[in-house]
């Protein structure tokens, strides 16, 4: 800094005499007091002290309506307030400004509630603020606004000594009905032993006979007992339930940001009091994505049989697998099905049970929550929501794991895919929509394929990708499901089965063919917005290596060939990957073809390989072999039809060979391996 | 959301009969119940795709309310203005039990009390006494569960024995013809009172509906009126006009101007509406509005209907002024609150 500052000080310093040590020391001495000068000049110049002069130098009696110098001061105070903080001196003067009523009543509220300090509260201002509390001209509503300051930042108040000094005078307050409450919480906190005399004793008991037995009253009381048991005779509870109320609230969220702005420079006397404030900011409305705490039913009395097994074990005494296990034939639901979503024990024993109404009520709660979340927000801002719903919607997705298929998050997701941009919570939402179970094909369209179109082609090339593998590893699951139940049971699960089940053999295929339709067109046009991609590309082909299988590793007697926008794209792409992969599709979809037709020998069973498809994969098969190996491409009737005239004009020698083995471009990398071997 | 607004207005495109599946409580599910399970899981919405608010309505007849109901607990419900939300399906709910649920509920108020959650300072001195009554008469037909009325007065540490005592807050919870179809598909141990109104301080609405939430496993949530079910509100009160001589129609629009715009509209002379047109009658507001104001209505949201019959705010507020017209305003409000049940 000094360096900078003797370029850019005053004209006559000498550059050519910085050889001399002691002149250049001399110098730079000088170009610092004046940087100092500098400062200082533009500190008393900043608005904010401008501001602060001013508070603590206005007359008595200046009037405040209309008073715009007012009011930009304190609009000037209040933004640094909410922004970084205000320093001890300054808190101490608006302290001072506010208590002393020197412009109204009105104000001081004001002031009050934009005390925020940035580091430390002086005491001697809390001390002389207490002492202008008893002047008696401040209106009842705001002492209370200023005791409840003082509880909030009591931590911050650098020292106590001088607020322990004046404890008998903070307790005469004690009487004042609106403020005994608040009074009793302060003197809580200063209470040492030489406080508890015992006209104070007999005082707070006068006050309790008055009012009651209140829990502030009580808890003062058992502080008092506990440093000094023989003065107070009374027996006092030994557990008070509720102690004292968190009187923060104007204050809280102000506090937690600027807290979390100064960082690491917060003072580190932030004891345990002050961090029941860090609790998040945004408690105004009620968390709807809060898990209800487990708690067992309260009211047993609509039992009309009793449970023949003896004593009922709620489930939340249960702690680990063994106690679970034991305990199997009894155990009793709690009273809030939400809570179930935090504790993976509970789940498996809901899995277990399959009890309808308890999932019916786990259903309404996650739906509710969910619905309130995302679909009934109104106009809260994303950022606010991903903070607490990613969690929950991780949780939620592990709890899928177990017990699958929640049908208020289908009905949810086929809601909220309609809002949605896409980018919000992406790998939850996409998570979420996997588990969706089998929709029948006649409302697939509508529900499912409509919303999804519209995100997917204004969406990025990173939503496309992650849509794909959403999609495949719905088909996956699909699949998995199918061959899971269909194996399991002898049933025949031809078409002839009673046609009285609306999902039908014949229906989920419907519904695997519609979806493998909509990926296949999905991917063409994919690939045609994004130039062939390769990532794109690559989980193209991921997902019909799922479904070229579908017949052998499934058992779903349906198979279907890629679209030409896909096959073709992956037959010419730069990459070798790509090709590989296509070879490997096409090589399965021969094996899935050959089974199929000896098992229909074998078994006689109804599974008609459609016709059109094994044209297709002739055809898709002539195509690759010509391409690659024959070198004879563009010659045939292929899907691609260029002229005769095009292919000239490319100027590309021996056209019909430039795809194949030894000319894809794919492969120029290991040609040049080769080439590199051979010539060593 | 206009998107989702403008769901409920379409008429269902495919009337789905789905048959609700009981799953059998084998352990593993067998291939059919588990087909099955993807046709009843689509159940448990019957009216995922089937429901939507409906877009054609009776005229409003005006129902015996007065010999039907207590005119007690009648006067209680008109004229007070009551905060609405909605309420999923109650679970293990008897009616015949309220006097011990009027019992539990004073003790988890005085439980809250003691935690300082709900009461200021100048409650200290007062206890609350709980009562639960059954509104009878109100229910239109055999599917709806019988509405519950919930009071809760105040009483003086040294109140003398024969001051009355006012109630310091009151709340029901009701369900008038409600969707039949998703009535019946529920299980026999919910009792669906979707529709929840309550008047009164602010901190003894949330004791009591976290005591519901703990009780009965249910939900409740803001039930916001769109301004379709304003303009059916507005629609049927203002066709009520061949019994009682009312037409002051009031309709408050917000518009998004800087600074926010309020556009009032006052009716007061004899004019009515059909139902079925009450879509032109907006029509031409608008259109009157913009030739003579420059002002396009649609582009703001109608925030506020009130009548002589009753008021209703987008917030959720809602008055009825007169018994008569109270169940069709029910049903419709009951309406809305199934709309937004979860499943």
């Amino acid at each position: 800094m000094a360096a900078t500052l003797s370029l850019t000080g005053p004209p006559d310093l000498d550059l050519s005499s910085a050889s001399d040590l002691s002149v250049s020391s001399r110098s730079s001495n000088r170009s610092l007091r004046v940087a100092e000068k500098e400062r200082k000049k533009k500190k008393a110049e900043d608005p904010f002290v401008l501001a602060l002069k001013y508070f603590s130098d206005v007359e008595a009696g200046t009037p405040v309506n209309g008073n715009d110098e007012v009011e930009r001061n304190m609009v000037l105070v209040e933004k640094l307030a909410y922004s970084k903080g205000l320093s001890p001196e300054a808190i101490s003067i608006m302290l001072e400004f506010a208590m002393s009523l020197r412009m109204g009543t009105s104000l001081c509220a004001r002031v009050l509630k934009c005390l925020i300090p940035a580091t430390l509260v002086p005491q001697e201002a809390v001390v002389r603020a207490v002492v202008w509390l008893s002047v008696g001209k401040i209106p009842v509503s705001t002492q209370i606004l200023f005791i409840k300051w003082v509880l909030t930042v009591f931590d911050m108040i650098d020292a106590k000594d001088q607020l322990r000094a004046v404890y008998g005078f903070i307790f005469n307050f004690v009487t004042e009905e609106n403020l005994c409450p608040f009074i009793c919480h302060l003197l809580y906190l200063l209470t040492r032993k030489e406080s508890v005399r015992v006209f104070r004793v007999r005082k707070l008991l006068e006050l309790q006979s008055r009012l009651g037995r209140q829990p502030f009253l009580l808890s003062l009381l058992s502080l008092y007992k506990v440093f000094c048991p023989e003065m107070v005779m009374l027996s006092i509870p030994s557990r008070i339930k509720s102690g004292f109320r968190n009187h923060n609230m104007p204050w809280k969220s102000a506090l937690i940001a600027v807290q979390k702005g100064a960082g690491p420079h917060v003072a580190a006397g932030i004891s345990p009091a002050s961090t029941t404030i860090k609790t998040n900011p945004r408690k105004r409305k009620r968390c709807h994505l809060e898990l209800p705490v487990m708690t067992s039913v309260v009211s047993k009395e609509a039992q009309t049989e009793p449970s023949s097994c003896g004593k009922v074990v709620p489930l939340v005494q249960l702690h680990s697998f063994a106690q679970l296990l034991e305990n199997m034939h009894r155990i009793e639901l709690p009273a809030q099905m939400g809570s179930l979503l935090g504790s993976s024990l509970a789940l498996q024993y809901l899995d277990c049970v399959q009890d309808e109404s308890a999932l019916l009520r786990l259903n309404f709660w996650l739906g509710y929550a969910l619905h309130e979340e995302f679909l009934f927000c109104g106009d809260r801002g994303a950022s606010q929501n991903s903070q607490e719903a990613l969690p929950f919607l991780d949780r939620l997705l592990s709890t899928q794991h177990f017990l699958q298929g929640f049908s208020c998050s289908e009905a949810f997701l086929y809601k909220f895919l309609n809002v949605w941009d896409g980018s919000l919570l992406r790998p939850q939402i996409l998570g979420l929509l996997s588990n969706i179970p089998v929709v029948p094909s006649a409302q697939i369209r509508q529900l499912l394929f409509e919303p999804l179109m519209q995100l997917f082609f204004t969406s990025s090339l990173f939503f496309k990708c992650g849509l794909m593998e959403c999609l495949n590893n719905m088909l996956l699951k699909w699949l998995t499901w199918h061959s899971v139940y269909a194996l399991e049971d002898d049933l025949d699960i031809s078409l002839n089965s009673h046609t009285s089940i609306n999902m039908t053999l014949s229906g989920f295929k419907d519904s695997v063919m519609e979806l493998v339709d909509f990926v296949g067109r999905l991917a063409s046009l994919g690939l045609q917005l994004e130039g062939c991609h390769s990532l794109l590309l690559s989980f193209v082909l991921d997902f019909y290596e799922t479904v070229c299988d579908m017949f052998m590793k499934y058992g779903l007697p349906l198979v279907v060939m890629p679209p030409p926008g896909v096959f073709y794209p992956a037959l010419f792409a730069t990459d070798p990957v790509s090709v590989d992969r296509l070879a490997y599709i096409m090589h399965r979809y021969k094996v899935n073809f050959t089974s199929a037709k000896s098992q229909e020998e074998l078994t006689k069973q109804a599974f008609h390989i459609s016709r059109q498809m094994v044209r297709e994969f002739n055809h898709y098969i002539i195509v690759m072999v010509n391409c690659l190996w024959n070198s004879k491409m563009f010659q045939l009737d292929m899907g691609l039809s260029l002229g005769e005239d095009l292919l000239l004009k490319s100027k590309v020698p021996q056209y019909w060979a430039s795809f194949d083995l030894v000319h894809h471009p794919a492969f120029m990398s290991y040609a040049v391996d080769f080439h590199h071997r051979v010539s060593v | 959301m206009e998107r989702h607004q403008n769901r409920e207005t379409r008429t269902p495109r495919n009337n789905v009969v789905v048959h609700r599946r009981r799953k059998s409580k084998s352990y593993r599910l067998s291939y059919r119940s588990g087909l099955g399970a993807a046709d009843s899981r689509l159940g448990w919405s019957p009216a995922l795709t089937a429901r939507r608010l409906n877009t054609s309505r009776k005229a409003a007849g005006i129902s015996n309310i007065a010999e039907r109901v207590d005119p007690g607990q009648l006067a209680l419900l008109v004229k007070t203005e009551w905060q609405l939300s909605y309420v999923t399906p109650l679970h293990q709910f008897r009616h015949t039990q309220l006097k011990s649920y009027a019992r539990q509920l004073s003790a988890f108020i005085a439980a809250g009390k003691q935690q300082g959650l709900a009461v200021e300072v100048e409650g200290l001195q007062t206890t609350f006494r709980v009562s639960f009554s059954l509104v009878q008469g109100m229910t239109q037909s055999d599917e709806d569960a019988e509405s519950v009325l919930v009071q809760i007065h105040s009483k003086r540490l040294f109140a003398r024995q024969d001051e009355p005592q006012k109630p310091v807050w009151s709340g029901w919870l009701t369900c008038i013809n409600g969707n039949p179809d998703y009535l019946r598909a529920l299980p026999k141990d919910f009792v669906c009172l979707p529709l929840f109104g309550c008047s009164g301080a602010d901190g003894l609405s949330a004791l009591v509906k976290s005591w519901f939430q703990q009780s009965f496993d249910c939900c409740f949530g803001l039930l916001e009126i769109s301004h379709t079910s304003l303009q059916w509100l507005m629609a049927l009160w203002t066709n009520c006009h061949a019994e009682s001589g009312i037409q002051h129609l009031k309709m408050i629009w917000t518009l998004p101007a800087a600074p926010p715009l309020q556009v009032t509209y006052t009716e007061a002379g004899e004019n009515y509406i059909d139902i079925e047109e009450v879509t032109s009658f907006m029509q031409g507001l608008k259109s009157h509005f913009y030739r003579h104001f420059r002002l396009d209505l649609s582009a703001g949201s109608l925030n506020q209907v009130s009548t002589a019959l009753g008021s209703a705010k987008y917030s959720g507020r809602m008055k009825i002024s007169n018994s008569r017209y109270m169940i069709t305003t029910l049903t419709l409000l009951t309406e809305c609150a199934l709309l937004k049940m979860p499943i």
